[in-house]
C-alpha cells in the first residue's frame, strides 16, 4: 500500500506544484498574492470539460483552457492590478479577491453548482505495475507538470524576457531606468501565471473527472502554503515542495488520521516561515516583504 | 424598529468589532488574515463559560478577551520576524489550524456545532461595539497611536529613535485578538449556535474587507465598512442570481476609485467642518 | 307616532346593513395570503435554491388558477439566504416581521436551520426545513420548528438490513465528510451503531476515514479503504462530495456496494460510477411511480428545464418535492384551521397553522401520507433505493413512524 500511497501523493503534489507555481510567478515578481488564480484554475477546468464533451481532442481542450484563463488574467491585470500597483499590497490583493468572487458567480450561473462530470469513458486506461495502480491521465498529469515547470524555468532563466522579469522583480525602478518596460512585463507575468493555472485546471479536472465552481477554494490555500514552503521566488522550489506536501498529506491520512491532515500542512508552512523563510530552495532572505 | 433591521444592526456591530481588531493590528504595519481564529476562540470560550459554567455574559466576554489576548501576544512573538505578505500567510495558516482544531474538538460539538447560549439584544451588542470604537478613536489621538504609526511607516527608523517596536507590535496583536474575541462572544450569543465553519478564512477576509473598504486610515472607517458589508447584500436582493458578482464588482470599483477606503481624514474634516491643521 | 313610524324603516335598514356587513366582514378572508420561503439561490447550493424557486412558483400558479385559498390569492415571497446562516435568520425576520407572512418554508441547510429555528420561535412563526436531516435540529427548537425530512437514524435502521441482505455484507469500511455536520454525525455515530446492531463489522472502526468538503483528491483514503478489503463501503457525505469518492473508488478498482444517508440521493451521483451500486433512502425521486408523484414530475420538469441557469437535463429532486409538500401543508392548514389572513389575526393565524401541523396526520404527500412527530420531524413513507447503471430502483418501502402509528 505504501508505494500506491506514494503515487497518490505525487499526483496530488503535481496539482499543488502547478498552482503554487502560478501563484509564485506573480508573487515573486510583483510581491502580491493574486487570489483569483484559484478561480482561473477552475475556469480552465470548465473550459476543458466543455471542449472535451463537445468532442475535441485533449490538446485542443488544453489550449482552450489556457487561452480562456489567459484572457481573463489580462482583464484582471488591466483593471485590478495596473491602477493599483503603487498602493499598499493588501489593496490589489483584495481586488483580485473581488475578481474571484465574480468568477465563482459566473461559473455557478453558466455551469450550475452541482458537480459537472465527465462520462466515465474518459478515464483512460489503468496500468497496473505490481502493487501499484496508475492511470493514463495520471501519468499525463505527472509528465506535464515536470515539462511545464521546466518550460517556465527555461523562460525565466534563459530567455531575455525572463531576465527582464527577474530584473523587475529585483528592483522595478532600476529596471525601468535600464529600459525595461515594467508594465508590459507585469502583463506578461499575469498572462504566464494565468495560462499555467488554466492548463493545470484542464489537466487536473480531466484526471479527477469532476468539477464544481468552488474547486479552487480549498486547493488555493494549500497551494499558497506549498509556494511558501518551496520558496516564493524559486521555480524549482514548487516542483520540490509540491510532491513533498502531497506525500506528507497522503501519508498523514494513511498512517495518522485523516483529521490532522490540515494541521500538518499548515503547521509545516508556519515552521518554514519561522525557521527558513526563504523556503526550502530559497537563496536570498525573502521574509523581507514589502510594507503592507 | 423591525426585528429584521435590528438583527442586521447587531450583525454590523459584531463585524465592526472584528474590523477594529484588524485595524488595530494593521496600524502597526502588520496584516492579519487570521483574526477569524481569535473570533472563534472568543466564541467557543465565552459560550462554554455561559452554558456549562453559568458565568454571567459580561464576565465571560472579559475572560475570553483576556485569554485570546494572551494567545494573540504569544502568536505575535514568532510573527515578529515576518513582514508583509509572509506575515499574512502565516496568519492564514494559523487561522486554518485553529479552525481545524475546533472541527475535531468533539467536547464542544466538533462539526456538529455548539448551542445553548442565551440570545442577546442588539443594544447589548452595540454597548460593546460602540464602546470599543470610542476607545479606539480616543486611542487615535494619543501618543501610543503615534508610536504605532511610526512602526507602521518605517520600523527601522522607529527602532533607531528609541521606540520599542517589539512591545508595540506584540501589544497591538494582543489587543486586536482580544477585540476579535469579544466579537466572537457576541456572535455566539446573538446566533445562539456556532460551528467551526463560522470562523475560517472567509470570516478573516470579511474583517479585512470591512476595514479596507470602509477606510483603512481612520477608526470610524471600520464602522462604515461594517455597515456596508452587512446592509449591501440585503439591498442587492433584487439582483438575486448575480448578487455575489455585484458585490465583487463593487469591491473592485471602490478599490480603484478610492483606495484608502470610503472614509478618510479629509472626508471627516469636511463632514465636521473642521479646517486642516496649518 | 308618525315620527317613529317614519324612522323605523330607516333604523331597521341601518341595523340590517350594519349586521350584514359585520357578518360578511367577519367571514370574508383578506385578499392575499402571504407565505414566505428561504432558499439558497446563490452560493454553493444555488441549484437547489433555484429549482425550489421554480417549484414554488409552479405551486403558486396552480393554487391561484384553482381559485386561490378560500377566494384569496396565494403569494409566496422567496428570499435567498446564499446558504449562509446569518442571511437565513435575517431573511426569516424580514418575512415574518416586515412581510408578515403566515408561515415560512425553509431554510434548506442544517447550518442555516440551527440559527434560524430559534428566531422562528422568537417571532412565533412556523419554519419548516425541506432538507435538514442533521439529527435533533427541530427537536431542540419546538414548538415552531418543523422539518419535512426524516431523521437519518430512523432511516438507517431500514436501509442497513436491506443492504446487508442484498449484498451479503459482513464487513464494511466507513468514510465521511468531516466538515459536514450531518455527514459526520451519520458517519461517526449513527451508521456505526446501526451496523453493529446488524452484526456487521466495521473494518476501520478505530480509524474512520474522512475527508473535507471541497477536497479534490481522496486517493489516499480510498487506497486505505481498498487495503482493508471490505464487503462494502459506507460513504457518508453530500452527493457532490460522494461523487469524488465514488470516482476514485472506480479508478482504483474498488467496486463494492456503497451505502449512505439521504444526502446521496441525486441524479448526479448515478453518473459517477454506474457499476457501483449505491444504496440510500429517499422520500422522493424523479422516476417514482404513482399518480401524485408522476403528475408532479411531469408538470415540473419542463419548467425546470426552461429556467435559465439550470442544467438542461435537470429533474425534480427530493428537496423540490419536500418544499412543495411543505407549502401544500400550509395551504391545507389555512383552509382547514380557520385562518382568516387578516392583519389583525396574524398571531392567531400563525398559531393555528402551527397547531394544525403538530397534529397533522395522513396529509396526502407525494410519496404517501405525511404527519409530524413530537420532535417536529416528518412521519412519512420512505423508500430504500438502489442506484446502479444510471437509474434508481425502489427496493424497500419503510415508514418513519413507530410501528403501529396510523400515519403511514
Amino acid at each position: 500500500m505504501l508505494i500506491q500511497q506514494l503515487v497518490n501523493g505525487l499526483t496530488l503534489g503535481a496539482v499543488y506544484t502547478l498552482l503554487a507555481l502560478s501563484f509564485s510567478l506573480v508573487m515573486g515578481i510583483l510581491g502580491i498574492l493574486n487570489l483569483a488564480i484559484a478561480e482561473l484554475f477552475m475556469i480552465g477546468g470548465y473550459l476543458g470539460f466543455t471542449l472535451i464533451q463537445a468532442g475535441f481532442p485533449l490538446p485542443v481542450a488544453v489550449l482552450g483552457g489556457m487561452t480562456g484563463a489567459a484572457m481573463i488574467a489580462i482583464v484582471i491585470e488591466k483593471i485590478g492590478y495596473q491602477p493599483l500597483r503603487d498602493a499598499p499590497l493588501v489593496t490589489p490583493m483584495l481586488s483580485t479577491l473581488g475578481f474571484s468572487i465574480i468568477l465563482q458567480n459566473v461559473a455557478t450561473n453558466i455551469w450550475g453548482s452541482d458537480p459537472a462530470q465527465l462520462p466515465d469513458e474518459y478515464f483512460g486506461k489503468q496500468y497496473t505495475l505490481g502493487p501499484v495502480n496508475i492511470g493514463e491521465m495520471q501519468l499525463i498529469v505527472l509528465i506535464a507538470t515536470v515539462v511545464l515547470v521546466a518550460l517556465v524555468a527555461f523562460i525565466v532563466q534563459k530567455t531575455p524576457m525572463g531576465r527582464a522579469l527577474r530584473a523587475v522583480a529585483e528592483n522595478r525602478e532600476v529596471a525601468r531606468i535600464l529600459g525595461v518596460s515594467a508594465d508590459r512585463l507585469t502583463m506578461l507575468a499575469f498572462i504566464l501565471s494565468g495560462s499555467l493555472a488554466g492548463v493545470a485546471g484542464v489537466l487536473i479536472a480531466l484526471h479527477y473527472g469532476t468539477i464544481t465552481p468552488y474547486l479552487g477554494v480549498e486547493i488555493g490555500l494549500k497551494a499558497i502554503a506549498v509556494m511558501v514552503i518551496g520558496g516564493t521566488r524559486q521555480i524549482w522550489g514548487a516542483l520540490v515542495a509540491g510532491p513533498l506536501i502531497g506525500i506528507a498529506e497522503v501519508l498523514t491520512v494513511a498512517y495518522g488520521g485523516s483529521q490532522v491532515r490540515d494541521f500538518v500542512v499548515y503547521g509545516f508552512m508556519i515552521l518554514i516561515l519561522l525557521l527558513r523563510p526563504q523556503g526550502l530552495l530559497g537563496g536570498a532572505r525573502s521574509d523581507q516583504g514589502q510594507r503592507v | 424598529m423591525s426585528t429584521y433591521y435590528a438583527s442586521l444592526l447587531a450583525e454590523s456591530g459584531i463585524l465592526l468589532l472584528g474590523a477594529l481588531s484588524v485595524y488595530i493590528i494593521l496600524a502597526t504595519g502588520q496584516l492579519s488574515l487570521g483574526n477569524g481564529a481569535f473570533m472563534g476562540i472568543g466564541a467557543y470560550l465565552s459560550s462554554y463559560l455561559t452554558v456549562a459554567l453559568n458565568v454571567p455574559l459580561t464576565l465571560a466576554l472579559v475572560i475570553s478577551a483576556i485569554a485570546a489576548g494572551i494567545i494573540g501576544a504569544i502568536v505575535a512573538f514568532p510573527a515578529l520576524r515576518l513582514k508583509g505578505i509572509y506575515l499574512a500567510m502565516a496568519t492564514v495558516g494559523f487561522g486554518e489550524m485553529v479552525r481545524s482544531f475546533f472541527l475535531n474538538f468533539d467536547a464542544m460539538g466538533g462539526s456538529g456545532g455548539y448551542r445553548g447560549m442565551q440570545h442577546i439584544s442588539v443594544g447589548y451588542v452595540w454597548l460593546w461595539a460602540g464602546g470599543v470604537l470610542i476607545a479606539v478613536m480616543l486611542l487615535e489621538r494619543s501618543r501610543v497611536w503615534l508610536e504605532m504609526q511610526a512602526v507602521h511607516d518605517d520600523e527601522t527608523a522607529a527602532g533607531l529613535i528609541g521606540l520599542n517596536t517589539t512591545v508595540t507590535k506584540i501589544v497591538a496583536f494582543g489587543v486586536g485578538a482580544a477585540v476579535a474575541a469579544i466579537s466572537g462572544g457576541l456572535f455566539a450569543h446573538h446566533n445562539v449556535y456556532i460551528e467551526p465553519a463560522n470562523f475560517g478564512f472567509d470570516r478573516s477576509i470579511e474583517f479585512v474587507l470591512a476595514v479596507i473598504l470602509g477606510g483603512s486610515t481612520v477608526g470610524p472607517g471600520s464602522l462604515v465598512g461594517s455597515l456596508l458589508l452587512v446592509f449591501l447584500p440585503e439591498f442587492l436582493r433584487p439582483i438575486a442570481d448575480w448578487r455575489l458578482a455585484a458585490f465583487g464588482t463593487l469591491l473592485i470599483v471602490v478599490l480603484l476609485v478610492r483606495r484608502q477606503g470610503i472614509l478618510d481624514r479629509s472626508l471627516i474634516r469636511t463632514l465636521t467642518f473642521r479646517r486642516a491643521a496649518a | 307616532m308618525s315620527r317613529i313610524k317614519s324612522n323605523l324603516p330607516r333604523v331597521l335598514g341601518t341595523v340590517a346593513a350594519v349586521t350584514l356587513s359585520a357578518m360578511v366582514g367577519g367571514q370574508a378572508v383578506a385578499q392575499e395570503i402571504a407565505i414566505g420561503a428561504v432558499v439558497p439561490s446563490s452560493g454553493p447550493f444555488a441549484e437547489w435554491g433555484r429549482s425550489n424557486t421554480v417549484t414554488l412558483k409552479m405551486l403558486e400558479q396552480q393554487t391561484n388558477d384553482a381559485g386561490g385559498i378560500n377566494g384569496a390569492k396565494l403569494k409566496i415571497t422567496i428570499l435567498d439566504d446564499a446558504a449562509k446562516p446569518a442571511q437565513a435568520a435575517s431573511s426569516l425576520r424580514k418575512l415574518a416581521g416586515d412581510e408578515k407572512v403566515l408561515a415560512v418554508a425553509g431554510p434548506l441547510t442544517s447550518s442555516a436551520a440551527e440559527v434560524t429555528f430559534p428566531v422562528a420561535n422568537e417571532m412565533k412563526v412556523v419554519s419548516t426545513s425541506q432538507a435538514s436531516s442533521k439529527p435533533g435540529v427541530a427537536k431542540l427548537n419546538r414548538p415552531w420548528a418543523f422539518r419535512n425530512t426524516i431523521d437519518e437514524g430512523v432511516l438507517a435502521k431500514t436501509t442497513v438490513p436491506f443492504y446487508k441482505k442484498a449484498f451479503n455484507i459482513k464487513t464494511v469500511a466507513v468514510i465521511f465528510d468531516a466538515k459536514d455536520a450531518t455527514a459526520s454525525t451519520v458517519g461517526k455515530a449513527i451508521m456505526p451503531a446501526v451496523l453493529k446492531a446488524n452484526d456487521i463489522t466495521i473494518a476501520n472502526e478505530n480509524d474512520l476515514l474522512s475527508f473535507n468538503t471541497g477536497d479534490l483528491d481522496v486517493s489516499a483514503q480510498v487506497t486505505k479503504l481498498k487495503a482493508l478489503n471490505p464487503d462494502g463501503v459506507v460513504v457518508s457525505a453530500d452527493y457532490s462530495q460522494a461523487i469524488t469518492v465514488l470516482r476514485e473508488m472506480k479508478r482504483q478498482g474498488l467496486i463494492k456496494p456503497v451505502v449512505g444517508a439521504t444526502q446521496l440521493i441525486s441524479s448526479a451521483i448515478l453518473k459517477a460510477a454506474p457499476e457501483i451500486p449505491v444504496i440510500a433512502p429517499a422520500t422522493f425521486y424523479a422516476t417514482m411511480k404513482g399518480p401524485a408523484p408522476e403528475k408532479f414530475t411531469a408538470t415540473l420538469t419542463p419548467l425546470l428545464r426552461k429556467e435559465s441557469g439550470l442544467p438542461k437535463d435537470i429533474e425534480p429532486s427530493m428537496y423540490d418535492a419536500n418544499i412543495y409538500e411543505i407549502v401544500s401543508m400550509y395551504i391545507d392548514a389555512i383552509k382547514k384551521a380557520g385562518v382568516t389572513g387578516k392583519p389583525a389575526d396574524l398571531e392567531a393565524d400563525r398559531t393555528k397553522i402551527r397547531d394544525h401541523l403538530a397534529k397533522l396526520e395522513g396529509f396526502a404527500g407525494l410519496g404517501g401520507p405525511i404527519g409530524f412527530n413530537d420532535d417536529g420531524d416528518a412521519i412519512k413513507a420512505f423508500y430504500v433505493l438502489q442506484g446502479q447503471n444510471g437509474t434508481w430502483d425502489t427496493k424497500v418501502k419503510g415508514c418513519s413512524s413507530a410501528p403501529n402509528h396510523p400515519a403511514c
